[in-house]
């Protein structure tokens, strides 16, 4: 089951390729349903995954170029499984988005599906040389996509997204090249790699600069200050459920491939860059935090707050111990669900009125309560309130770091408020006031399909909020494994 | 002498003398519809290739071992016969509404071919000389063909001054190697060589026949005229150019440095490493600022040399394996480019920027596999050009260049800049013009057959990886 995952999206987009492009039916049904099957596929993975077994599993390895040692490998351990999740999710919802009425359906679903595959590819692989094809695959459709469907700026957005995120992938391959030739045993084989470092690690200096590459690299699209501008204007530019994928799942790849690459097989190099990679996600929260503050379009605002909160992610990696690591993860989880769900909603809004600047809308309360709804609980799991898994993930990486780094995680606190500040004021003038005349015509979300990926996203965050032991219990003994 | 070595060579020179007299007997005034060579043209290239399909896994030399073939000549012989049967084809479609007769242009395309054949097997600097002059006196001819285009005029001009100055070099060189040592046979060079021949006279010829051999290749110093001539000269010239002339270049620079140029190897990674970083920086650099498509393909096409002699220079049996892998990645890519660029060309009008606006409108399958040869010659994955990238970077950087390895990777963020900007024409410009490009079902398939190609190479790369190893295993 788990080898089909990143296939089902590639079949799909291999069938919709073939489809006339006036059967709309026909291609929306078809990416639903392979959209629909992996998002199956990994619940009924979740279900039977064993938690606390330590190890991978539904491990399954299929020889590929064995003279360069590399296989077709895939399995799971607790942090790529609730990613795995996190993905199903977003994506299922994303599609909800993806298949409303626009020019050129046909191409759009296509790039679609080409996107959600290598993103499974990403999660399941375990294997070196597949992890990174599968990653630097996620840019074959993200330029056309904000290219052709996008809005604002969207040239200089696809461009500036595209090339960032390549410069950092190709940095993170110089890193697995000098791996590679350091190790000596000629495989790509992660599990092979990962026992021997455990017993026989690189010299410190060695894992220094690789591990640096990997920190740097990767850190671009986990968006760590300053290598951030790509991403609050990419955002903005991209359609709906690309804006989805992308702040919700793509981010995420950045701090997961900086967990199995650097955290698990150089420790000692990532330790010695750890104050600076701390210090860089503070000044990340709290500088995105005040960036946040000052935007007058909903994207931009939602794109400055993705960035800080990816900064609370690189501290709980930065300290390095089980707790705020497993933390983090909980968080990639959680904001890549709550992003995703409020891009959907900025977008829901968007199709309808043209128009997303903070203060262009007024009394949604009355006029679209459902959408009014949403958007206030998304607000509120995204300034951590107990009862969003939000809250857990970001206690638990406040706890794990305190000994490291007590002055950055006061100051993470602190942007808690900041957080507040920007959430706060766009609920107030987008949710409440006087009602303004020009939007009264908007249509609130009535029919199924268009509340179903709100409920799924927002049922998620409560799941998990007031059962965050549902997560932790295959996190914490996953990251107690790639720990040393 | 063994016969059958030669039966390839022996069917492409029978191709040609019929075409030959099949234009002799042709009655003065009676008008040939164009592109009616392109079809007997094809049939040949299938001749010749079941011809080399027969001589498949034989070893041997022949007419006093100045001709050798072996799996490195046979893997270049299919390379080129795969090539050329893409090239002929875009050539039939190139002049179907041209004014320009095509029978000539057919006839000099199998001299070229015959010429890059006798390339692959040269084991003998004379031998190696001639052939080099008739690829290249026929690329002149092809470059000019356009005798009304004064683009095409400059263009060739500009390509016959350069080229005979390397030609020049070239034999120059051969003449000092044969003073300092009374041979011009490879293999007799290389016991010269083992035997302790050495001194200025010796490094310097070597120096001058690789001088020669980097104006084929577009290596920097010598890469002046690419972006003239792949500006000027008629597509299907410059997609041979590209990607003919460039491997025929590469098979003669591993065959030499590889089997033949003792002395050079204690220069040779310091040599080409510095040539490899120059050439990367000045092709994709150049390439930049590009607008007219052609002319960039000029640029990226110095640029992609500056990959392949990172192959050179890393090393022996992994680094010629990657150079190979890179070489059917590059030409796959590039054979898929130049035909939509060719296709566009004639339909638009002209090779600006501009012209591609709105293709994907115009015609989503042209753009569609324009965007994948774009992706692939950029090293994207999982299409072949990223494999090709990935195992001469790997050769690098396991050879202790990581530095090169590293300015090779930082230059696939920068390729993709320019790459990108034509996808943007394509795909998000408004068009300039609405009206439907036709394509042939016949082309369809062959593109799509190129595309395949580009994919298979980069995800199922085993089958391609082990062809390359035989070939790279016979030095």
């Amino acid at each position: 089951m788990i080898l089909a995952l990143p296939w089902i999206p590639f079949a799909g987009a291999l069938m919709i390729l073939g489809v006339p492009a006036h059967r709309e039916t026909l291609l929306r049904a078809i990416a639903l349903i392979s959209t629909g099957l992996s998002f199956a596929i990994t619940i009924a993975l979740f279900m039977t995954f064993q938690a606390g077994k330590p190890g991978y599993q539904f491990y399954h390895s299929i020889e590929w170029l064995p003279s360069f040692g590399i296989q077709y490998q895939v399995g799971l351990d607790g942090i790529n499984m609730t990613l795995c999740l996190l993905h199903a999710l977003v994506s299922l919802a994303g599609v909800f988005m993806a298949i409303k009425p626009k020019d050129r359906l046909k191409d759009y679903l296509f790039f679609y599906l080409l996107l959600i595959a290598p993103i499974y590819g990403v999660f399941t692989s375990l294997n070196i040389f597949f992890l990174y094809v599968f990653y630097e695959m996620t840019l074959i459709p993200l330029y056309p996509m904000i290219g052709m469907w996008g809005s604002k700026n969207k040239e200089y957005g696809a461009m500036k997204l595209t090339i960032y995120i390549t410069a950092g992938a190709v940095l993170s391959l110089f890193g697995i090249m000098l791996l590679y030739r350091e190790m000596g045993s000629a495989t790509f084989d992660f599990v092979r790699v990962q026992g021997i470092l455990r017993q026989t690690p690189l010299a410190p200096d060695f894992q220094k600069v690789v591990a640096g590459l990997f920190l740097l690299g990767f850190g671009v699209i986990a968006s760590l200050w300053p290598l951030h501008s790509w991403s609050p204007i990419g955002y903005a530019a991209a359609p709906t459920s690309v804006s989805m994928l992308h702040a919700g799942v793509l981010k995420k790849m950045g701090p997961y491939l900086m967990i199995r690459f650097a955290i698990a097989l150089m420790p000692e190099g990532v330790k010695a860059w750890s104050g600076i990679l701390a210090a860089l996600a503070g000044i990340g929260v709290l500088y995105a935090g005040f960036a946040a503050i000052r935007q007058k379009d909903l994207k931009f605002m939602v794109g400055f707050s993705s960035v800080s909160h990816m900064g609370y992610i690189l501290l709980g990696l930065a300290a390095m111990t089980q707790t705020s690591i497993a933390g983090a993860v909980m968080l990639m989880f959680s904001h890549g669900i709550m992003a995703a769900c409020f891009f959907a909603l900025i977008g829901f809004i968007y199709e309808q009125a043209h128009a997303r600047g903070v203060k262009d809308f007024g009394g949604f309360g009355k006029s679209m309560p459902f959408i009014a709804i949403c958007f206030v609980m998304t607000s509120l799991a995204s300034l951590g309130l107990p009862g969003f898994s939000n809250f857990a993930a970001e206690l638990l990486i406040f706890i794990g770091s305190w000994k490291s780094f007590p002055l950055i995680v006061g100051f993470g606190v602190f942007a808690i408020l900041i957080t507040a500040i920007y959430l706060l004021r766009a609920v107030q003038s987008v949710c409440y006031g006087p009602a303004n005349p020009q939007w009264k015509d908007l249509k609130d979300a009535v029919t199924l399909t268009d509340k179903l990926p709100f409920l799924l996203l927002l049922g998620a965050l409560f799941l998990f909020g007031f059962w965050p032991q549902g997560l932790l219990r295959l996190i914490l003994p996953a990251v107690a494994g790639v720990l040393p | 002498m063994n016969l059958s070595l030669f039966l390839p060579e022996l069917t492409a020179v029978g191709v040609i003398l019929i075409f030959l007299v099949r234009e002799a007997l042709r009655k003065n005034g009676s008008d040939v519809a164009q592109g009616s060579y392109s079809l007997p043209a094809l049939c040949g290239t299938v001749l010749v290739f079941l011809a080399l399909l027969c001589t498949a896994g034989t070893h041997g030399a022949a007419f006093g071992n100045t001709f050798i073939l072996d799996p490195l000549a046979f893997f270049f012989k299919i390379f080129f016969t795969l090539s050329a049967f893409v090239i002929l084809a875009m050539s039939g479609e190139f002049f179907r509404n041209r004014p320009e007769k095509s029978a000539e242009f057919f006839l000099i395309l199998w001299c070229t071919l015959i010429g890059l054949f006798f390339l692959a097997s040269a084991n003998d600097l004379l031998l190696l000389f001639v052939a080099l002059e008739v690829v290249t006196l026929s690329f002149y001819i092809l470059t000019a063909y356009l005798k009304h285009d004064l683009l095409s005029i400059e263009a060739s001009v500009k390509y016959l001054i350069l080229g005979s100055l390397a030609s020049a070099f070239t034999v120059y060189g051969i003449s000092m190697l044969y003073v300092a040592t009374g041979t011009t046979s490879l293999s007799g060079l290389n016991q010269a060589f083992a035997a302790g021949a050495t001194g200025p006279l010796v490094l310097g010829g070597i120096l001058f026949i690789l001088s020669g051999l980097g104006f084929k290749v577009a290596s920097v110093p010598f890469q002046l005229w690419t972006p003239d001539v792949y500006e000027g000269a008629p597509t299907p010239t410059v997609a041979f150019l590209a990607v003919g002339s460039k491997a025929a270049g590469f098979a003669i620079l591993i065959r030499l440095i590889f089997s033949a140029f003792l002395p050079l190897e204690p220069h040779r990674v310091m040599l080409f490493s510095v040539l490899a970083a120059m050439t990367l920086c000045y092709g994709n650099l150049g390439a930049l600022l590009q607008t007219n498509v052609k002319r960039l393909f000029g640029y990226s096409s110095i640029g992609h040399a500056g990959y392949l002699l990172i192959g050179l220079a890393a090393g022996k049996a992994e680094g010629i394996t990657a150079t190979l892998y890179y070489l059917i990645a590059f030409a796959l890519s590039n054979l898929a480019a130049f035909f939509v660029i060719s296709i566009v060309g004639e339909s638009s009008g002209g090779h600006q920027l501009d012209h591609f606006k709105g293709l994907a409108r115009r015609s989503p399958f042209l753009a569609g596999v324009f965007f994948i040869s774009l992706l692939s010659l950029a090293g994207v994955p999982p299409l072949a050009g990223f494999f090709g990238k990935f195992l001469i970077l790997l050769a690098a950087v396991r050879g202790s260049l990581g530095w090169l390895a590293l300015l090779g990777l930082i230059f696939v963020a920068v390729s993709l800049y320019f790459y990108l900007s034509i996808v943007r024409a394509m795909y998000i410009d408004a068009p300039a013009r609405t009206e439907k490009i036709p394509v042939a079902l016949s082309v369809k398939l062959l593109l799509t057959a190129l595309v395949a190609g580009i994919i298979v190479a980069g995800l199922w790369q085993a089958p391609f990886l082990h062809w390359a190893q035989v070939a790279a295993s016979s030095l």
